[in-house]
């Protein structure tokens, strides 16, 4: 299997570096509608889906090998092989902003810079830590995802998948960006929101920007703060955005916050 | 709210772009038991859901109102004034209106629904949870049959060693001044440690053809009725009492592993001294055609029952002997079967009352 076909990635725009845009959890590339054409001008840009959303190749879903972020990271780093030119510049939103940071501790000199929007090392409160959730908190979500099956039906799935661009086929298409079979769904959750890569955070050398949001449920501003004092080169910009995708509701500021941080790079 | 909307029988709400309560009905209100005064102005309508209803509103609720401009069918659990939670199930719709955006949510209670998809997701569960233990118990059923064959081959090849021990004493007390009475004893002995031989034989045969690759087969050109005809002036001598015919059919080259073949006669023509009528003749027939060539055993007697018929080449198979006096664990077709196999061929049997029992191997012809 192809990793093109594998990860559904999608290669535009030319330049002397290559973006790769990671979406997290939840719906799938068309995540970075807003804000990728803006880079496409600069740079190669380079959109892909994790095995198991958007239109990845669902038979390549390995309970297993998916059963932590490193199998979504090895899959960043046979992309970022594949499809790279020239220095690689990763952004990865959420949990993917994690992936992103292991698949760069495994092949650092790939990686030129690191662009996390609205991550988090940890989603659990631990000790002092303030991820922001509890376990429970954790499992009410798993509930959530088993009652919304967001125009999911394991019998339309391949015609879905087969034909994702073409309406006139008459296959409905509400809700298909955040389409994914619901027990992968489950997984993917109970992988992202109990993960815990805390340990790694120190081990990045890479110049690395946070894009945190004043006001966001999933990654609250403590834990952007832990991100910024415990990356080597972690640079924190706070951005005005109630929510957590700010790449789809203030797509200029956080182009703005992103630009800065390239330009001081010299990207 | 238009007031004809205030006890619409759904809950609507307007918010603003971060969720804000701008307008709620009192349909709304009253399922939720609070006042639109609590609400307008200072909650967001995340804010009434559960923990998990508020990760999803953000991973999946908002992003797809920004994408697509609305959301359908989102079940969630929205949080009653008195601690409770309410299923319901919403629909939304994010608009611009006077060039700002809002959110236009239409709401209705689901707590039938809900229980009824519970239910469901429950058998699902409990779905799985069998499936899960029929396929445990039947892999620990495939792992006891397989270490079951292990042990056979294993056993099988370490009892070849005393046997042939036995029959290298057996064979040298022969050959001593023995006393007629002693004599039949060491015969006997011999006898019956052949018996045992060829059922060591058989067992390996099966714990190959099983376990390991399949039997062992030597192809060489081989002169079929010669072959034939040798295991059966062995047989004669073993079965002294039974008549034995061999018919030949046609001439010409064949390519086959004649041990093998003699193997097969043997295990043919057993059964059909133990299962046929005793004052009939067992006829052997070699037969060479254009592209093939086969080994059929008759013997006249009662027809095997149709429902053993079907399984007959499967191991442990056996049939009801007229007298009780079984001689083996039930794998000689298996092996004739496999034999035939090895060769590109197969095996197969009819019997009837008036026809009697013929078991054929066919032997496709080397090209």
């Amino acid at each position: 299997m192809s990793v093109k076909g594998r990860n559904h990635v999608q290669v535009s725009g030319s330049g002397p570096a290559t973006m790769f845009f990671a979406h997290g959890f939840g719906c799938d590339q068309n995540m970075w509608r807003l804000l990728a054409p803006v880079y496409a001008k600069r740079y190669r840009i380079v959109l892909f889906d994790n095995v198991g959303s958007g239109q990845s190749d669902l038979s390549a879903f390995d309970k297993d090998k998916y059963g932590s972020l490193h199998g979504y990271a090895d899959d960043v780093l046979e992309i970022v092989h594949e499809f790279g030119e020239g220095p690689a510049i990763f952004v990865g939103h959420s949990v993917s902003a994690m992936i992103g940071m292991l698949a760069n501790l495994a092949e650092p000199s790939r990686f030129a810079a690191q662009i996390m929007i609205g991550p988090s090392p940890c989603y659990i409160n631990d000790g002092d830590y303030v991820g922001g959730f509890t376990r429970k908190d954790i499992d009410s979500l798993l509930e959530t995802l088993e009652s919304n099956y967001l125009g999911w039906s394991s019998n339309m799935a391949p015609a879905i998948m087969g034909a994702p661009d073409q309406p006139q086929l008459g296959v409905e298409l509400t809700n298909s960006f955040c389409r994914t079979d619901p027990e992968i769904a489950k997984h993917f959750a109970r992988v992202t929101f109990l993960s815990d890569v805390r340990p790694e955070v120190s081990k990045l050398t890479t110049p690395t920007l946070i894009v945190q949001c004043n006001d966001d449920l999933i990654a609250p501003l403590t834990v952007g703060e832990y991100l910024r004092s415990a990356l080597p080169h972690g640079t924190l910009t706070v951005i005005d955005n109630v929510g957590h995708c700010p790449h789809l509701s203030s797509p200029s500021r956080s182009a703005s916050a992103i630009d800065e941080f390239l330009a001081k790079e010299g990207l | 709210m238009p007031s004809d909307l205030d006890k619409a029988p759904v809950g609507l709400i307007q918010t603003s772009d971060d969720g804000t309560f701008l307008r709620v009905n009192q349909t709304f209100c009253g399922w939720l038991g609070r006042s639109p005064a609590e609400l307008i102005g200072k909650q967001r309508f995340q804010d009434l859901l559960t923990m998990g209803g508020r990760i999803f509103h953000q991973t999946h609720w908002t992003p797809l109102l920004r994408m697509q401009g609305s959301i359908s069918e989102v079940k969630l659990e929205v949080r009653h004034a008195d601690g409770t939670t309410i299923p319901m199930v919403l629909n939304a719709l994010r608009v611009e209106e006077d060039g700002v955006m809002r959110h236009e949510l239409a709401a209705f209670v689901a707590r039938d629904r809900d229980r009824y998809e519970q239910e469901l997701v429950q058998s699902r569960k409990r779905l799985e949870e069998l499936v899960a233990e029929a396929t445990r118990l039947r892999d620990d059923a495939k792992d006891r049959a397989l270490f079951a064959e292990q042990m056979i081959g294993i056993v099988s090849h370490d009892l070849r060693n005393p046997l042939s021990s036995i029959l290298m004493a057996s064979a040298l007390l022969g050959t001593g001044e023995l006393s007629v009475r002693e004599q039949r004893f060491v015969s006997q002995i011999s006898r019956a440690t052949e018996r045992a031989n060829r059922l060591i034989a058989d067992l390996l045969d099966f714990t190959q053809a099983r376990l390991g690759g399949g039997l062992s087969v030597t192809l060489e050109p081989v002169d079929l009725h010669a072959a034939v005809a040798d295991g059966l002036e062995e047989l004669r001598l073993a079965h002294p009492s039974r008549a034995l015919l061999h018919v030949r059919s046609g001439e010409g080259p064949c390519t086959a592993d004649a041990s093998r073949l003699e193997q097969m006669v043997g295990n043919l023509v057993s059964n059909a001294v133990v299962y046929g009528q005793p004052d009939v003749p067992i006829t052997v027939t070699s037969r060479i055609e254009a592209s093939s060539f086969s080994i059929s055993v008759h013997n006249a007697g009662p027809p095997i029952p149709p429902a053993t018929l079907a399984t007959i080449f499967r191991p442990m198979t056996r049939g009801v002997a007229a007298g009780s006096k079984s001689r083996s664990v039930g794998l000689g077709l298996f092996i004739v079967r496999e034999i035939a196999k090895r060769h590109g061929g197969d095996a197969s049997v009819t019997s009837t009352a008036e026809g009697g029992t013929t078991f054929t191997a066919t032997f496709p012809r080397a090209t």
